[in-house]
């Protein structure tokens, strides 16, 4: 068994905390995990992407190869698509629909391109997966820096291997005190997001 | 007690160097090595500090080091080319309590303004033995390793990790810390400390530098025999005339590339220099070809040229000098297609997939909305217009000052280099204003020799220290400008006025976010000879944000499209993410999403449509 998962976004998206709540998912189930971040400059609403690797037997480089993901989680339409040939295209794809121009994009010196467009080679390439409106959801319940948790709550409903009652113990022991319960709804939200 | 913990890999570094009984820990602040000082604090009886430099870090854990207590010293590979000068002092004398150098390595630049590899730095030019992990768990046992190693042959020991193993995550096994730490204690021992060209009579009067010199190479056999047995090389046995070879991250991706192939090869796993030579020409039994994997250059690869030309063997040494990519991370796909080559009966499966035809914009890092250098820099972009000034740039956060839109420093080397290549630009004749950008941490670092140099010389610059109080880049390490210690002590903040005073450099201490004080200052430092310093002094805005301190009153900022002409001038000389324009209407507008009420673009815009 492997689930090779990438979580692409830009810095301040909460990245790091769902792939810990991933890679704490894979190990309470007695699997090996494996991962790697961006750390460091990139942060400062630069591209971020972390790779987290689970399986039953041993794995190596922490680095996902192109074509190599079963799961890719895009927290923005153009980090997903940075990062799209990661993705096995028989593989699974689950994309925040947020839009975030870069600085270039809002100085008009470079094209952001039309969301049409950008689904359509999403599915070209990759025909299974889901848009979820996880910003949106987040900031009706009062926050957007909750994405990420509402993420977690969708991918919980269409990937069989995250089971929902134990992936939201983790969200809620891996929330600091004053957001756990907004962190918990977000990823109830979540998981009614996809039907 | 043992538990395992799913951590990033500086931080098993850290816990390695706890358990084999660290005493003092310093470095300054270098993706990918940081967290691993960050990580050794709040252990009793550790001291761990930010030194102002990496050179100062590595010089003082030597003292301790010679006290008979271990010590660790962390950087990343710029931070060893500092060193370079003591570490080519330090291989002569060795030290006493176990001391181990961090020396962090970033294949592709990933985050720094360089690619090297500091293996032929440490070994090939210090003799110094060297860990290559593979992993995080790895680097764990190594350090620890190290750290005894280094003590029984007297030398330091480097662990060389690069960011794939700094930065990669895994579950690790945290063992307990050791219950004291040895006392330390110091004995003189001045023909071995005191480096200098005095004669030694018992050796016929040959000069001490030579002594010590011979002392190294003596130490070499003693490695070589240790590196012999070192459970971090060994040989996976398999098929075929053709080995393949991977050091530390280099042997990772050859085994993430052994599930694509069709057959096992024969496989020398390496970790250690000196290589293991006896294991190595083992290996090489039978074969006709050996492929390299190390990252980043033909490093392994010379010195398995030389052992084989030695022992006159015949085999094929292919690897990073050409065969492989010479720059750059190692990656599946170039393993993969190097084992391809070099083995053409051996079936390879590579991974394809379909292309992307759809235009990705990059997103590069820029200053964040509210930062206060985005005052000072659009100060010094229509200042530097005006008099056809020219910029040299150095690292820190204001680098992005030189990217597009504002594309204002010309030059950006190493730490520090900034005032010196600016004094250099003004003294070539070029008749231009110099100005140098350089923030208070790289100041601190060895900026400030630069100042020191300009002033003794009396050289035209113009210097504009980005006085933040803090190493904001690698996230907010203190530094002799934050008035407090890594461990939260309260310190003497250096005041930089005094300081320039002292030198007899004119100084100006502005606010950044007034951009009038701002551009008033720059046009006062144009017109006076001799160098001038502004002081574009206000703390990090992320930093004081995160502590619930305020550096402005926050206010609504919006665009009268009445009154935008479409201008840019707020885009192209001010650059902030919050800021868009739109082509169609031809003018700009504010996301309030993103504005955080800095209020700066009220002041940049010359047509006051920004209120």
């Amino acid at each position: 068994m492997k689930m090779d998962v990438v979580i692409s976004g830009v810095g301040g998206q909460g990245n790091i905390f769902a792939s810990l709540v991933i890679s704490e998912y894979a190990m309470k189930r007695n699997l090996r995990v494996i991962g790697a971040e961006t750390i460091g400059a990139a942060q400062r609403g630069g591209a971020v992407v972390s790779h987290i690797r689970i399986a039953d037997g041993e794995i190596f480089s922490p680095i996902i190869s192109r074509g190599q993901a079963d799961l890719l989680i895009g927290m923005e339409y153009v980090e997903m698509l940075r990062h799209m040939r990661l993705l096995n295209p028989k593989g699974m794809y689950l994309l925040n629909a947020m839009k975030i121009p870069t600085v270039l994009n809002n100085m008009a010196l470079d094209e952001y391109p039309e969301k049409s467009e950008i689904l359509k080679a999403i599915r070209k390439y990759c025909p299974n997966g889901h848009v979820v409106e996880a910003s949106a959801t987040a900031k009706k319940l009062g926050n957007v820096q909750m994405t990420n948790v509402v993420m977690l709550g969708a991918l919980a409903k269409v990937v069989p291997f995250f089971e929902y009652a134990e992936m939201k113990l983790l969200v809620a022991a891996n929330s600091p005190t004053r957001f756990k319960e907004a962190n918990v709804k977000g990823f109830e939200e979540g998981y009614q997001l996809i039907k | 007690m043992k538990e395992k913990k799913y951590v990033m890999g500086n931080t098993a570094i850290a816990r390695g160097a706890l358990e084999a009984g660290v005493r003092v820990v310093a470095g300054y602040p270098g993706t990918p090595a940081t967290e691993i000082v960050d990580e050794c604090l709040g252990v009793p009886g550790v001291h761990v500090e930010w030194a102002n430099n990496e050179k100062v870090a590595f010089e003082l854990c030597t003292g301790a080091s010679l006290c008979h207590v271990r010590a660790l010293p962390v950087m990343k590979h710029n931070g060893t080319n500092y060193v370079t000068d003591f570490l080519m002092h330090v291989n002569f004398t060795g030290v006493r309590g176990g001391m181990v150098l961090i020396s962090a390595d970033d294949p592709g630049g990933l985050s720094s303004q360089n690619e090297e590899d500091t293996r032929i730095l440490v070994h090939q030019y210090a003799h110094l033995p060297i860990f290559d992990p593979s992993n995080p768990a790895e680097a764990k046992a190594m350090i620890k390793e190290a750290f005894d190693l280094s003590e029984k042959t007297e030398l330091v020991f480097c662990l060389r990790p690069v960011t794939r193993v700094c930065h990669a995550r895994g579950i690790i096994e945290f063992d307990d810390l050791p219950a004291d730490l040895p006392a330390a204690h110091y004995e003189p021992d001045r023909e071995r400390f005191i480096m200098s060209a005095v004669e030694m009579p018992q050796f016929g009067g040959i000069k001490r530098p030579q002594i010590r010199h011979r002392w190294l190479n003596e130490k070499q056999a003693v490695l070589e025999e240790i590196m012999e047995e070192s459970l971090y090389n060994w040989v996976e046995g398999g098929k075929g005339k053709v080995g393949l070879i991977g050091c530390g991250m280099g042997f990772t991706w050859v085994k993430e590339a052994e599930q694509f192939l069709g057959a096992k090869l024969p496989l020398l796993k390496l970790g250690t220099l000196p290589l293991p030579r006896k294991k190595l020409l083992d290996f090489v039994k039978g074969l006709d070809r050996v492929v390299i994997f190390e990252e980043t250059e033909p490093f392994v690869e010379g010195l398995c040229r030389r052992i084989f030309q030695e022992e006159r063997i015949g085999v094929e040494v292919l690897g990073r000098s050409g065969f492989l990519p010479s720059d750059g991370e190692l990656s599946l796909a170039a393993v993969l297609e190097g084992i391809e080559k070099a083995a053409p009966k051996v079936k390879v499966r590579k991974p394809e997939t379909p292309a992307m035809d759809i235009h990705i914009p990059i997103r590069t890092r820029t200053q964040c909305v509210g930062c206060n250098y985005r005052g000072i820099l659009h100060a010094l972009k229509q200042t530097v217009r005006k008099h056809k000034g020219i910029v040299a740039g150095d690292i820190g956060c204001h680098d992005a000052g030189s990217f597009r839109p504002l594309e204002l420093q010309s030059t950006i080397y190493c730490m520090g280099s900034s005032v010196p290549m600016a004094s250099g630009m003004a003294l070539s004749g070029v008749n231009r204003p110099v100005f140098t950008f350089i923030g208070d941490s790289t100041f601190y670092h060895n900026g400030i020799l630069g100042l020191i140099n300009a002033a003794n010389n009396k050289i035209n610059v113009n210097v504009i220290l980005g006085e933040n109080t803090v190493t904001a880049m690698t996230g907010f390490q203190p530094h002799p400008g934050t008035g407090m210690t890594l461990a939260g002590e309260k310190t003497t903040p250096v005041n930089v006025p005094k300081l320039a005073e002292s030198m007899g450099v004119s100084y100006r201490v502005v606010n950044p976010y007034d951009i009038k004080q701002c551009k008033e200052a720059l046009e006062a430092a144009v017109k006076e000879e001799g160098p001038s310093l502004i002081v574009s002094s206000m703390p990090c805005y992320l930093l004081s944000t995160r502590q619930g301190k305020k550096v402005f009153e926050p206010r609504e900022v919006k665009v009268d499209p009445e009154k935008c002409t479409g201008c840019q001038i707020c885009i192209n000389d001010f650059g902030c993410p919050a800021i868009s324009f739109d082509k169609e209407k031809k003018k700009v507008s504010i996301d309030q999403m993103l504005c955080v009420g800095c209020a700066l673009c009220i002041d940049v815009c010359q047509k006051g449509a920004i209120s």
